[in-house]
């Protein structure tokens, strides 16, 4: 329905800047996540696209057309709020009626708009009640009943599933994913939940300190995380870092030395590296597994059933976290070698900035 | 909750209470006594709680010993009433202004408006006095509602912005984008939703401007007709004798129809002194 183009915004609160030069195009349909730890600046943006806050500079185009001083309603934008902004004194119908009672629509026809939501959206029978008599979830979908009604051609949410419990958030990811599909719609979510980017989004906008880390798909950052900050904050566990010294730079890639002194060969773009450099060797917990290799003691096994999470030490005090298979035959206390393939690792440089991997698989999307 | 005190802490909660509520109702109970019995034995030494002789006479007395009472009670609520009104229709959009929307000097002029508390209505008798002769508004309904208003505008203004204040943001932003203007949000979001604050604000307003008409009725009105109940009372002191029993019956049938309509409203002041404490 319309395509997002944010062109250099910046804001600034008095002298402290919380978004810096973000530059971003959305496609027409697509379902983009922002995500970053608080404080990032995610919420800042969507209230900017969203036209509640004005940026310090910069310009927001939809489909084309500059929008930067319009209203909210003009930019043909509805917003889900966090916590669902529902109005406790109104029935579900007149909370979901409201943008059309607003815009003084023919009683027919606001009838017909809220039935083929609430439809949409199972609140059918829920239509009488209070917002007080509904669960968590159900206050959810109205408060996305009261968005689509207006047929907006871009849908902003801002953490719209932090307040639910975690069964109740797993289904509603499931139900937005849907939703989207179903609305043909361009959404715009934000969260700090990297599982919920990695669960719903087309692509995903990593922000970090008011900038944009990276923005890509999300095998496309599990892969191929472009910093360091992107490659800890994606993926569950996190990313194990491990320091290492470089040994040498060749044609099959970067040689590097560990602490404990085991020397690796590792297939990246060495771009850059010198003998002697320190650079952080990026491993995820699921491609560690048990072997020759990095001495580990086993400090608290999580058994998850399908996977054993393995949290331990290396001898230098390091901690380390690797995905072993469901049935490990491993111990607390017990010290154990863990291995990877080399292909599998990322490596980050002083300055945070990775070394193209050249044996990545394929991306998926 | 059940069982959060032990039997001697309840104990002396409720004695407390006891203590209280004695020192408050007391008095109204002297007056309901007073009124009671005849004028000879209300002054009679040793005091004697409990007479022989109670009889409601004073009930039906008063009204041919002061003929204009029902027209002074009248003239009490009509005034206290007004006051609430227009002081209604100025604190809201005002303390709307001061909870939500971001002026200069914002702070400052609210505690401009609360300092005005700090004078006690008669340190400005005379200058009024001089403004309502300028005006040409001596010896008429305005002089006495016109400084009542005034006068609780600020508190009116503290109060209610407080309530503004506890209405989530979120409502008010979910309706602007939705092309709502910010009057239609007032009054289809903010009011419905600070009602409880609303009957709060209105009722000390009321109480206020019940109580504070004798000051202005007597410095700014001179027509018996116009006068309000406190200073209607003043005709039952004579010459001779002071009618305390008649008096006191004339003042309880005063503040009895005020009664009536706050112990109705007694839930709403409940529900809207606790708004917003419990995170919904």
């Amino acid at each position: 329905m319309a395509t997002l183009e944010l062109a250099s915004i910046t804001k600034d609160f008095g002298a402290h800047k919380v978004l810096s030069g973000i530059d971003l195009a959305i496609r027409d349909r697509e379902f983009v996540v922002f995500v970053g730890p608080s404080g990032c600046g995610k919420s800042t943006l969507l209230r900017i696209i969203a036209g509640l806050e004005a940026a310090t500079s910069g310009r927001i185009l939809i489909d084309g057309q500059d929008v930067s001083d319009a209203a909210p309603v003009d930019r043909g934008i509805s917003m889900v709020f966090q916590s669902y902004a529902l109005y406790p004194h109104l029935s579900i119908f007149e909370n979901i009626a409201f943008p059309l009672r607003v815009a003084r629509l023919p009683e027919a026809e606001v009838k017909a708009k809220v039935a083929r939501a609430a439809d949409i959206l199972q609140l059918t029978d829920k239509l009488a009640l209070k917002p007080g008599q509904l669960s968590g979830g159900q206050r959810q979908r109205v408060a996305i009943g009261r968005s689509i009604v207006r047929n907006p051609k871009v849908f902003l949410f801002d953490e719209p599933l932090s307040n639910l419990d975690a069964a109740l958030r797993g289904e509603m990811r499931v139900e937005l994913s849907a939703l989207q599909r179903d609305l043909d719609a361009t959404m715009v979510y934000v969260t700090h939940d990297q599982i919920e980017a990695m669960t719903m989004a087309h692509r995903i906008v990593v922000l970090n300190k008011g900038r944009i880390e990276q923005f890509g798909s999300p095998m496309e950052l599990y892969h191929h995380p472009a910093t360091r900050f992107v490659a800890t904050f994606i993926g569950q566990p996190n990313m194990n870092l491990i320091p290492a010294t470089v040994a040498g730079t060749g044609a099959e890639g970067l040689t590097v030395d560990f602490h404990d002194g085991t020397r690796m060969t590792l297939p990246v773009d060495p771009a850059g590296a010198h003998p002697g450099d320190r650079v952080e060797v990026g491993v995820r917990p699921e491609n560690l597994r048990l072997g020759q290799g990095l001495a580990m003691r086993l400090r608290v096994l999580e058994r998850l059933g399908g996977t054993t999470i393995a949290y331990g030490m290396l001898a230098d005090g390091l901690k380390l976290c690797a995905a072993l298979p469901g049935d490990t035959t491993v111990h607390e206390g017990e010290d154990v070698g863990l291995t990877f393939t080399p292909a599998d690792a990322h490596v980050f440089d002083a300055q945070g900035r990775v070394m193209r991997r050249r044996q990545a698989p394929a991306l998926a999307a | 909750m059940m069982d959060r005190y032990t039997l001697w802490q309840r104990i002396g909660i409720y004695a407390g209470i006891g203590v209280f509520l004695t020192f408050i109702l007391l008095p109204f109970f002297e007056m309901f006594m007073t009124s009671l019995k005849p004028l000879n034995h209300i002054f009679r030494s040793p005091y004697q709680f409990w007479s022989d002789d109670f009889s409601f006479d004073a009930y039906t007395r008063m009204w041919e010993r002061v003929p204009n009472l029902g027209r002074y009670i009248w003239n009490s609520i009509f005034i206290a009433t007004s006051v609430t009104i227009l002081a209604m229709i100025v604190i809201v959009p005002a303390a709307y202004a001061y909870a939500r929307l971001d002026f200069p000097f914002k702070t400052q002029s609210l505690g401009l408006f609360l300092s005005v508390n700090m004078f006690a209505g008669a340190v400005l008798l005379i200058p009024l006095y001089k403004l309502m002769r300028q005006l040409g508004l001596l010896n008429t309904y305005w002089a006495m509602i016109i400084p009542g208003v005034a006068f609780l505008i600020p508190t009116g203004i503290w109060l209610l912005r407080g309530y503004f204040e506890k209405i989530p943001k979120e409502m008010e932003e979910a309706a602007y984008m939705d092309g709502a203007s910010r009057l239609y949000t007032l009054r289809r979001v903010i009011l419905p939703l600070a009602g409880p604050g609303l009957v709060v604000v209105a009722t000390t307003v009321f109480i206020t401007a019940y109580a504070q008409q004798y000051l202005f009725a007597v410095t700014f009105n001179s027509d018996g007709k116009l006068h309000p109940l406190p200073v209607g009372l003043l005709q039952f002191i004579g010459y001779q004798n002071v009618e305390w029993n008649m008096m006191m019956a004339a003042a309880l049938t005063g503040i009895t129809p005020v009664l009536l309509v706050f112990l109705f409203l007694q839930r709403y002041l409940v529900a809207g002194l606790t708004a917003g404490a419990v995170k919904e």
